[in-house]
């Protein structure tokens, strides 16, 4: 597992670096989203954005753990 | 109409909560709940390798950062005075042992001539030849003395490792029991990390340990090797024959202390060199089967 990225001589703790990513790919998915009719399905559509952001967040790291290692290694 | 979409609106709305949370959880048992460090640290124990006499520097046969097995000579202390000790212990042991020979020859001569010789004469001769074995013995002693200051001078590594910090010239001066340069024991080569007290009911001694060095993409593989028995204190201090100094109570933030585990090596990836003070990310590989310690929630 990878538990720091240097980020140009700033070691960062990577779930950092993976929730950035995770809610810029949240915001994506968000505006890709953005044509449906969502408040016909939810209460609050705010908690699809928290979903998104917290799914992609956790599949982020997941892959991450899985495959950087192995990438790192060859 | 109205309930069947008030009940859809709260299905949906339930079910993405429900994602939101379970990703949470997964979130924060990766990153708060298993055992992992960014707080390790290569260590070794360092010898401060110190001269048993004092003199002189005439030969230093290392350099800085070299690598020597145990035994190997590391510098020469000047041996002039310390030979010249040693001749002069000979010199004494051999007059001793001089002396003693005449006095045995006199006691033996008084005994065969027992008649004639007076018993306080006899008494005094075997009183000499018993001093003079006492001396000679104490002459024996002096002489392994000198020369175990001889043997001294040359002063050799007391264990395989590394000189480090060696800016010992010919000519320096060194005096016995301070210390001139560091050694890195090799063999005591290992990993530190400092784990979360809450992190240590998941941390068993054999675990398997992966670490990663900063800026090495190979992993080293160890496993722990013990974890520490304690820590200071904090909130107390430490002086006794005084009433006790105890913090004020700090209920809102608590810091977790952290305990350090000690992972020995068993692989290191090829050409890697472990460079002391390093540091490391450990990540302890969780184990199979139930828990033996179990942990409170939300950790």
């Amino acid at each position: 597992m990878i538990d720091e990225l240097n980020i140009f001589g700033v070691f960062m703790p990577a779930a950092l670096v993976w929730a950035i990513i995770g809610g810029v790919l949240a915001y994506g998915t968000r505006l890709a989203l953005q044509r449906l009719p969502l408040e016909r399905y939810l209460w609050q559509t705010g908690l699809l954005d928290l979903a998104l952001f917290f799914l992609f967040w956790w599949g982020v790291s997941a892959l991450a753990d899985i495959f950087l290692p192995f990438a790192m290694a060859h | 109409m109205m309930i069947s979409e008030s009940f859809r609106k709260t299905f949906f709305s339930a079910l993405l909560l429900a994602v939101a949370l379970l990703a949470l959880y997964a979130l924060w048992v990766r990153y708060e709940v298993e055992p992992t460090t960014r707080d390790g640290k290569v260590k070794a124990d360092i010898v401060q390798v110190s001269p048993d006499v004092s003199g002189w520097v005439t030969d230093v046969l290392v350099r800085d950062n070299e690598a020597v097995k145990k035994g190997d000579v590391l510098l020469v202390i000047d041996q002039s005075r310390y030979q010249l000790a040693r001749d002069e212990a000979e010199e004494n042991l051999e007059t001793q042992q001089t002396s003693l020979a005449q006095a045995i020859r006199e006691d033996n001569r008084n005994h065969a001539l027992s008649a004639e010789v007076d018993t306080e004469t006899m008494e005094r001769g075997t009183e000499k030849v018993e001093l003079l074995k006492l001396a000679v013995a104490q002459a024996k002693t002096a002489l392994g003395v000198a020369q175990l200051n001889l043997d001294r001078t040359v002063l050799r590594a007391p264990v395989n490792g590394i000189v480090s910090n060696m800016t010992l010239q010919p000519g320096d001066y060194l005096t016995a029991g301070h210390g001139v340069m560091a050694m890195v024991d090799t063999d005591s080569l290992r990993v530190e990390g400092y784990f979360e007290e809450t992190k240590i009911p998941a941390v068993h001694v054999g675990d398997k340990a992966q670490v990663r060095l900063m800026g090495v993409a190979d992993p080293i593989e160890g496993h722990v090797e013990s974890i520490a028995a304690g820590v200071v204190d904090r909130e107390r201090e430490d002086a006794p024959n005084t009433l006790d100094n105890v913090n004020p109570s700090f209920t809102w933030v608590r810091l977790a202390q952290r305990i350090p585990v000690r992972i020995a090596i068993d692989h290191v990836p090829d050409n890697l060199p472990l460079i002391v003070g390093t540091t490391a990310t450990i990540d302890i590989k969780p184990r199979s089967g139930e828990p033996s310690v179990h942990r409170s929630w939300p950790w």
